[in-house]
């Protein structure tokens, strides 16, 4: 049992902080791979942020990284993300762990200080991966710091969330409908891709040096254990909105599970082959949109449900 | 290193205390015993490394969130509240006085207010008048005749206590309302154990971590016997309050949830709070909120940050409000002027802190003798508090006070005068330098069934040189305080002494 409005924050932290890593890693990747002259990656990685026009206005991949990063005024930006997980927190402030909140605080005073720009723009490369380890050691502090009930959840879920449908958009971007007919078809690029997604090294173990578009949507899809793979993520979201059901009123709390528990037996029971005649884009438009509705059951089930439902007659 | 800091030096030679009474130091510049410790220790310590704990204090602060947003062109940044790394030092004999002083006066305002929501005897006696007390801006008539646990209706107090010239400690102020401060008490402690860990240990230093599992034992003796596992609550007007932190910080140490008026659903005169599993019932809240705003129906009627019909599930006796809404008119500034009489009329006794000598204005021989002496006076609007809406005449310009003068004419019930009384200064960390400057004493007292003074205190200092207004929305900042369980004692910390 918690505060409806505390369960909504400990979610949105989630939500905020996965998306700031994720910006961050593909931030990252995509200075690394502008300095070879070959390759798509870095046109997939702003189609997969939504800012495939920047190219069009010459930019660099140093100013595109930067606004990704720093930028206040964009609402997608690093910054403003860890910001609302940080605001998200401090609405919180009572449910989280002074480890956690710690962490938190401090990747936000790293990345407002005035001094950032300065230290972006004379190590743009090690700037991000301080961020990102930062929000690793965040992730690391709620997990060994925060009881793993009904709040730690919420975060979960969030985070899980967020992750599926980003991953769903990366792919999207490489391979699918918004890849505009040029899918990653380069070593160089597909490489990048993976880095994008954390997973060359996974991916690696997996499948060895053999680095193909197919068998990189199958590991990112379908592969069980990796933690960034879409049925891993939609496999949590199920999980934890089973043991969410169990805490309250079934009836209402069920229909996120049911959706969550549909979603994740797709992925698990298909294979490419299956998606193969339509095209891993109808999969992925199917976790986007499922995704989607998931969010708005469990704010009809947890959060902004009907009084009259639960007032004593 | 050879050439020899200017803080190497004993301490006394840079520093010169006022005319104040100073906490370290006496009229001949001797160090008093209870500051000994503390002394040598600093005295060891070179200008880096002071400079370099206070760094870690403030880090260590700005790390934990205890921070106010300073709002810029275009970048906003987060600021700590300034504290000071020296511990100020009060000694068992004296903290005895204060202890007892502050639980009597506590008993007799509750027995005060008891009697102003109740029969009203001590008005048909005379002994504080009638229009006074009713026409106090805190009075709430919607109060009248309502059952109050224990007849506690100040459950959480935050005194202000100032240390005068001749070193008698004297009551400034009974914050008996929403009082604030208690976490930096607590943060500050914290601080100073890692600061000075050595003289904290061998000083006997009275424990105060206990503070929130006290205040919960004290609320939850407020609910109703028939409710055996009462659900407390700390109501927060929400993140943007600049005590936010602490409402954060007191409902994570008690366990009690943290709620914003938008949380509370008040049905059949009940109180409920929405969670994730539907409304559960709420028992007790320690309110962060002001009277005018916990319920827009009963009171100021553009507030959003209460909950609406809140105060009918009060009178109906369904929840408790802590403190109780009301509990103000004990705390005003012209009632203030009564309390020797207050507590001698209920008590039977003499007090054991004394007041501060206050002019009614309403009186027009008070007013007369105020306006002939506005440079020697501190006036204070009887509403208004931290420090706004008073002169300090000593410090204003002549124009300012006969400005001043004219409100004072047009309205003089609305003001009191009290003499400018040198606060005692204690040592600071100023840009490297120790330096004395003015403090004073705000300590916490629970009351439910029982009154408990919490061993310990929030030191508000006045950090401008010579300033006399600690108030953290006037600049001021605050340190740690150690109550000693014995004088000059050097064994180990006992937690509550018999």
């Amino acid at each position: 049992m918690m505060l409806a409005r505390v369960a909504d924050s400990l979610y949105w932290m989630g939500r905020y902080i996965e998306r700031a890593e994720h910006v961050s890693r593909l931030s990252d990747v995509m200075l690394t791979a502008s300095l070879d002259a070959t390759g798509d990656a870095p046109r997939a990685a702003r189609t997969a942020l939504g800012a495939p026009e920047d190219i069009d206005e010459g930019k660099t991949a140093v100013d595109v990284a930067l606004g990704l990063i720093l930028d206040r005024e964009d609402p997608g930006s690093v910054i403003v993300s860890v910001a609302r997980a940080r605001e998200n927190a401090r609405q919180v402030r009572d449910q989280i762990t002074s480890e956690t909140w710690e962490r938190l605080n401090l990747l936000f005073l790293r990345i407002t200080s005035p001094d950032a720009k300065r230290q972006f723009d004379q190590r743009a490369v090690t700037f991000l991966h301080e961020v990102i380890s930062d929000l690793h050691l965040f992730k690391g502090a709620v997990d060994s710091t925060m009881s793993h009930g009904e709040g730690w959840r919420f975060l979960m879920l969030g985070i899980y969330l967020e992750r599926a449908q980003l991953i769903a958009r990366l792919l999207d971007a490489s391979f699918g409908e918004a890849a505009q007919g040029s899918p990653l078809s380069d070593h160089l690029s597909q490489m990048g891709l993976l880095r994008m997604a954390c997973a060359l090294e996974p991916y690696l173990r997996v499948y060895t040096a053999d680095i193909q578009p197919r068998l990189i949507q199958e590991f990112l899809l379908f592969n069980e254990d990796f933690p960034r793979s879409i049925r891993f993520s939609t496999a949590r979201i199920e999980e934890h909105l089973r043991a969410l059901a169990g805490h309250g009123n079934v009836q209402a709390s069920g229909v996120p599970e049911r959706l969550a528990g549909r979603l994740s037996s797709r992925l698990r029971f298909a294979d490419l082959e299956e998606t193969a005649t339509s095209g891993a884009g109808g999969l992925l438009a199917t976790v986007s949109q499922d995704c989607g509705r998931i969010h708005e059951a469990i704010y009809g089930a947890f959060v902004a449900y009907p009084l009259e439902q639960h007032l004593p007659t | 290193m050879n050439d020899r800091d200017p803080l190497d030096r004993p301490l006394s030679a840079a520093y010169r205390p006022g005319v104040a009474y100073d906490e370290m130091y006496d009229k001949e510049a001797g160090v008093r015993s209870h500051y000994a410790a503390l002394q040598s220790r600093i005295s060891t310590l070179g200008a880096g490394e002071l400079a370099d704990r206070q760094r870690t204090l403030e880090q260590s602060f700005l790390l934990q969130g205890i921070t106010f947003t300073v709002y810029g062109a275009e970048t906003s940044t987060e600021q700590i509240i300034p504290t000071d790394l020296f511990p100020r030092i009060i000694p068992a004999a004296e903290w005895a006085k204060i202890e007892a002083g502050l639980a009597q006066r506590l008993q007799a305002l509750n027995l005060f207010l008891a009697d102003i929501y109740g029969d009203q005897i001590i008005l048909k006696d005379g002994v504080v008048p009638r229009d006074l007390v009713l026409g106090a801006p805190a009075y709430r008539r919607e109060m009248q005749g309502l059952y109050v646990p224990h007849k506690a209706y100040a459950n959480v107090c935050g005194s202000d206590l100032i240390r005068n010239e001749a070193g008698e400690f004297v009551v400034l102020e009974d914050n008996l309302r929403v009082p604030s401060g208690v976490s930096y008490m607590l943060a500050n402690r914290d601080a100073a154990k890692r600061t000075f860990p050595g003289t904290y240990r061998t000083s006997g230093v009275r424990s105060i971590e206990r503070y929130p599992d006290m205040l919960l034992a004290t609320l939850k003796t407020l609910a109703a016997e028939w409710r055996p596992n009462p659900q407390v609550v700390v109501l927060t007007p929400g993140v943007y309050n600049s005590a936010y932190y602490e409402h954060a910080y007191l409902a994570r140490l008690m366990g009690a949830p943290l709620v914003e008026g938008r949380d509370l659903v008040v049905h059949d005169n009940l109180v409920y709070m929405r969670t994730t599993v539907g409304l559960k019932r709420v028992d007790v809240i320690y309110r962060r909120v002001d009277d005018d705003y916990i319920d827009h129906l009963t009171f100021r009627r553009d507030s959003a940050l209460g909950a609406a019909g809140l105060f009918n599930a009060y009178r109906a006796g369904n929840v408790v409000i802590a403190n109780a809404p009301g509990a103000g008119v004990a705390d005003d500034k012209a009632v203030y002027a009564y309390v020797p009489e207050i507590i001698r009329y209920y008590l039977d006794q003499e007090p054991i802190l004394s007041n501060v000598e206050t002019y009614l204005c309403r009186e027009p021989k008070q007013l007369g003798y105020v306006l002939d002496n506005l440079d020697k006076l501190v006036v204070k609007a009887v509403g208004a508090s931290g420090g706004y809406g008073m002169l300090v005449g000593p410090h204003a310009s002549a124009q300012e006070r006969s400005d001043f003068a004219q409100q004072l004419k047009a309205d003089p019930s609305n003001y009191i005068a009290q003499p400018t009384i040198q606060l005692s200064t204690a040592p600071c960390l100023v840009d490297g330098a120790i330096e004395p400057r003015h403090v004073d004493l705000r300590p916490f007292i629970l009351c439910g069934d029982k009154i408990v003074v919490t061993p310990g205190a929030l030191t508000r200092v006045a950090l401008k040189r010579g300033s006399l207004v600690v108030n953290s929305s006037q600049g001021g900042g605050s340190k740690d305080t150690w109550v000693l369980t014995g004088e000059n004692e050097t064994t180990a910390a006992g937690d509550l002494p018999a």
